[in-house]
């Protein structure tokens, strides 16, 4: 049973915290710094600083939730790491530095963009060489259809002269022997070119 | 019979049922903690119902157990009285600290009236503390060395024999730093 | 004694499924009349069984009966009737109780309407259907049993998951859902017979089609209710987050929807065979490989039940279906031989293959990015996640490489183009393009991707009617008819086509809505006072105040928040958090004002009972209820694809055998 309460706290947590409106105290820098280094980018301030934000918390899994993004996610924990990535944007963090923050803290289970070490920069090529692909393979499907259009294919057999048999002299009964050889060959005129 | 569709057949299928076999058993909602054999953050938080603020850096030399808990947590209500008994059971060199996690005061000063408290619980304004320790819920419970560093984390509501066995853990690794995160 | 009377129709059923499958298979193998006789009777029995067991256990729901092990576990007296009966598929044993059910109607279905047709192929095709139902009988019998009998009843049971009794759409999506999933089971059974039999000639071709596209409807009725449903009741606004099980659902509809237009290839051509056949196959292996992932509890997702014992099962399942399929293939896809020719160059044949392409592009794309976890796990021993960031980004392009394919692809004609024939197909529709285009810079879109979809969409939108219209317009111009006289005779006539116009409609149409709401949306959080107020966009929200609600299995806390357009009164918004009386967290609903144009909807961050703060998020978001419209005309539009039409069937595709095809016969 303890695996499924725990889960099932996991799983509701973020609502529960929905009671409490969030509080506001600063991050400690000094943290942030002794894990990320000093801060490298300018300080934004305003609609950029907003945008920055936005787009950081975008990027970010909300470790209460399953599968939102800080941005997107409504719990409190959400809210408070929202809030500080706010302050460390003010403060000149960049997002590389950001994420290495929480990274340290969550794991890089914490990153919804996979970065890029190890095996992971394979998931960042693998639609592109996908892609590749099946180009090749629709221009080899193609390839083989243009030696197989009825032209072609009759340019490729070796020259046989096939006479076939004179048909009738009733036009009717000659339109109906071409459409049964036709049936039963599958070329238009009843017989394929160069085969008997 | 058609190889190349057999052989393509294969490549496509055979690596994506294995890597599922490999995954069986596999627990998703468990996350490795990446401060293990790290230095712990520090904070100094103020507990519940006043007084002093309570600051990590001043335990060093002791061995630390940090609770992350809330009153609306099943599992943190059934392992309360296993913390609250068990400081009486270590001597005065290891501490207990509870931390609140996404509560409100007067629930928590209930709580702790009505069960009874063995040790202060600090009070985490914007889940500062909560967010540098990697919190994913509730219970979650560190036990830090003497010289700091993080050297377990456990998930869940704790008993008696694992409780024990992860202090001595951190109070034998008094000292030793270790390097490697699992 | 219901327990134990559900039990014995769970081995019924499992007894009939096992025994048909090998009588399917003998038959199958000795061509033989009887056998087939048989077959069909038992994959009627199996049918009755579990049609049986399901109104059982809805009954046993419904009159509380805590003897029966499944009502135990999720009834509840103090539940509704109607979550009493949805609690039916709301957890893990009844989930798969009612996927036999479907399979049970399904293959009632399929085997009815298909007694006096294809006898050398559906002895292949019962068997195949069969024994797939006998896997999923095991695990009702087995693993999963949801008719243990307690000995001694508990009074009172814990009521399913709260999410699971907030909305109305809990109803509808997951009927839908097993609908479409379950339904792949059929064509992958014929799919299987065209390769058993080693013939897939254009009569067997039409009833697959008919099979494919029946659960093709429901699959993507399901796929877009699940993201509503998600849109309602999650409270973040979204309606798509790529979490692992809404990805296992998209999966099969990709692979489904390639195989829907290669067929159309076979048909007309008798090319693609063998590719059409894989990709059927796939699609419902895909399903199984989804069923694995949402109830393994290998993958991190809000959808996932808890991990149980019936992962491995259904594992074992998924290798084995896989390696039957990959070794039918092998041996038999030679015997599909095609009859035409694949005409390269700018055609309609080529829109086609890139139709495919693209499809299966998505779903490797999809797939890789949802198991990459666990790749990166046994590679490297990391946790980490692959996230919405990274499929929008691949996504995307690839979608909108789709929407340029609707609207070029039936604007080129059959044959090779000649450079003449392609401009007049090709220009006049760059009016829409040019139109839409304009009309979106207009209302203020700046973003890139959104603005190229506006593009393609307004051609693919002026490609998509004018098809419709063309033969409409013909009759009217050649033979004089009335503008109703003629549509009337092409919808008869040509069903098909009309059918798969007005889906294509309603994909454009959804795909124009998504990439508008996904750039165009605004969103603001704010902490307000009682009387307080805040502005968004046009709108003015203030903060009434806070009502408490007693309903039967849960109370609320209801904010009520005033809405306000240009000082005109619009009425009262009421998102609200939800306490349940067997969970100790509240849940939250969103509440959503629709209008056409967008959405205003609002959650609830934070409320305090005394009603005297609220913590409010509020956004904008455009078009959504054009998504619901468009795939409801999907919807409609593929159903009404599969309506029966009187006609003469016309003689096959040459060198064909004849399958009795020449006598007057209802087409489907």
């Amino acid at each position: 049973m303890k695996p499924t309460a725990v889960l099932l706290v996991l799983l509701l947590a973020p609502l529960a915290a929905a009671q409490t409106p969030p509080d506001h105290t600063p991050v400690d820098l000094a943290h942030v710094e002794s894990i990320a280094g000093p801060p490298r980018a300018p300080r934004l301030t305003g609609a950029a600083l907003e945008a920055e934000a936005k787009h950081i918390a975008a990027v970010l899994r909300c470790p209460v939730c399953q599968g939102l993004s800080v941005g997107d996610s409504p719990s409190a924990m959400a809210t408070n790491m929202r809030q500080q990535i706010r302050e460390l944007v003010a403060a000149g963090f960049d997002e590389d530095q950001i994420l290495s923050y929480f990274e340290a803290s969550y794991g890089e289970f914490v990153r919804l963009q996979p970065p890029l070490r190890g095996v992971n920069w394979l998931v960042w090529i693998a639609p592109g060489l996908g892609l590749l692909l099946g180009l090749g393979v629709v221009s080899w499907v193609l390839r083989g259809a243009s030696t197989e259009t009825p032209e072609a294919v009759a340019a490729a057999e070796l020259p046989v002269e096939i006479v076939p048999d004179p048909l009738p002299d009733d036009p009717a009964r000659a339109k109906a022997v071409l459409r049964v050889r036709e049936l039963a060959y599958g070329w238009p005129g009843g017989l394929r070119p160069g085969k008997a | 019979m058609n190889r190349k569709v057999l052989v393509a057949g294969l490549v496509v299928t055979l690596p994506l049922v294995g890597l599922m076999l490999m995954s069986l058993g596999r627990d998703s909602h468990k996350v490795e903690s990446p401060l293990l054999g790290r230095q712990a953050p520090p904070f100094s938080l103020r507990p519940i119902g006043g007084g002093a603020p309570v600051t990590l850096e001043s335990l060093r030399g002791k061995t630390v157990v940090v609770n992350f808990w809330a009153t609306w947590c099943v599992p943190c209500v059934d392992e309360h009285p296993v913390l609250t008994a068990a400081p009486q059971r270590y001597g005065s060199d290891v501490v207990f600290l509870g931390v609140v996690y996404e509560d409100e005061e007067p629930n928590v000063q209930s709580f702790l009236r009505e069960h009874g408290a063995a040790y202060p619980s600090l009070v985490d304004e914007g889940g500062k503390v909560s967010i540098a320790y990697g919190i994913y819920g509730v219970p979650e419970t560190y036990f830090i060395a003497p010289d700091g560093t993080i050297v377990s984390k456990y998930v869940g509501p704790l008993r008696p024999d694992l409780l024990d066995g992860f202090v001595q853990e951190a109070q034998a690794r008094a000292g030793t730093r270790r390097s490697d995160a699992r | 004694m219901t327990a134990s009377l559900g039990r014995a129709l769970i081995l019924l059923a499992l007894l009939a499924a096992s025994a048909g499958a090998l009588v399917g298979f003998a038959a199958g193998v000795r061509r033989s009349a009887a056998g087939l006789a048989w077959a069909q009777r038992l994959a009627y029995v199996y049918a009755a069984a579990m049609v049986s067991a399901n109104l059982l256990m809805v009954y046993a729901l419904l009159a509380r009966d805590f003897s029966v092990g499944y009502v135990a576990q999720v009834g509840s007296l103090e539940v509704p009737n109607w979550v009493a009966v949805t609690s039916l598929w709301s957890s893990l044993e009844g989930s798969i109780l009612f996927w036999g059910l479907m399979l049970g109607l399904y293959v009632l279905g399929a085997t009815w309407t298909n007694r006096h047709r294809h006898p050398e192929s559906m002895p292949w095709a019962i068997g195949v259907w069969l024994a797939c139902a006998a896997f999923f009988s095991f695990l009702i019998a087995g693993p999963a049993q949801p008719f243990h009998t307690i000995p001694i009843p508990p009074s009172d049971g814990p009521g399913p998951n709260p999410l699971l009794q907030n909305h109305v759409l809990m109803i509808i999506h997951p009927p839908f859902l097993y609908a479409g999933y379950v339904g792949m089971t059929i064509p992958f059974g014929m799919a299987a017979a065209a390769l058993l039999s080693g013939r897939l000639g254009p009569d067997f071709m039409r009833s697959l089609r008919t099979w494919l596209m029946l659960p093709w409807v429901f699959l993507t009725c399901a796929i877009v209710l699940g993201g509503w449903w998600a849109y309602e009741v999650l409270g973040w606004g979204g309606y798509w987050s790529w979490d692992p099980v809404e990805n296992a659902s998209l999966l099969p509809w990709l692979t489904a929807t390639a195989a829907v237009h290669s067929a159309i290839l076979v048909e007309r051509k008798g090319i693609l065979k063998g590719w059409t056949v894989t990709l059927i196959l796939a699609s419902y292996l895909l399903t199984v490989l989804g069923t694995f992932m949402t109830r393994s509890g290998v993958f991190n997702s809000v959808h996932s039940f808890t991990q149980s014992a019936i992962g491995p099962t259904i594992l074992v399942f998924l290798a084995l279906a896989t390696l039957f399929a990959v070794a039918i293939l092998a041996m038999r896809i030679d015997r599909l031989s095609p009859e035409g020719h694949l005409e390269p160059g700018v055609s309609r044949d080529m829109a086609f293959l890139l139709n495919n392409l693209f499809f299966v592009l998505l779903t490797f794309t999809v797939l890789i990015g949802t198991v990459f976890p666990l790749v990166v796990e046994a590679v490297r021993g990391v946790q980490m996640s692959v996230g919405r960031p990274y499929f929008d980004r691949m996504v995307v392009p690839i979608g909108v490489a789709l929407l340029f394919l609707l609207g070029v692809g039936p604007a080129l004609p059959w044959g090779r183009a000649s450079p003449e024939q392609a401009r007049r197909a090709l220009l006049p529709p760059l009016g829409g393009a040019v139109g839409l285009g304009a009309l979106g810079l207009a209302l203020g879109v700046r973003s890139p991707w959104t603005l190229v979809a506006l593009l393609f969409g307004g051609y693919a939108a002026f490609v998509t009617f004018s098809e419709l219209w063309l033969p409409v317009g013909q009759r009217i111009k050649v033979r004089g008819e009335g503008v109703l006289e003629a549509v009337a005779h092409v919808q008869s006539r040509g069903r098909r086509r009309v059918a798969a116009f007005i889906v294509h409609a309603g994909m454009v149409l959804v795909m124009i809505a998504i990439a508008t709401s996904s750039t165009q949306g605004r969103t603001i959080e704010a902490q307000l006072v009682r009387g307080e107020s805040v502005a968004l966009g046009p709108y003015t929200l203030t903060f009434l105040g806070v009502d408490r609600v007693s309903e039967p299995h849960r109370e609320a806390l209801v904010a009520n928040v005033e809405v306000k357009k240009g000082g005109r009164d619009l009425g009262v918004l009421t998102p609200r958090m939800n306490y349940y009386a067997t969970q100790r967290e509240p849940v939250g609903t969103p509440a959503v004002r629709s209008t056409y144009a967008h959405d205003l909807y609002l959650s609830v961050l934070n409320l305090d009972a005394q009603g005297q703060t609220l913590g409010l998020h509020a956004m904008i978001n455009p078009m959504i209820v054009w998504i619901w419209i468009a795939t409801g005309i999907m919807g409609l539009g593929g159903l009404f694809g599969l309506l029966p039409t009187r006609r003469v069937a016309v003689a096959p595709a040459p060198a064909m055998a004849v399958e009795g095809s020449l006598s007057p016969a209802r087409s489907r």
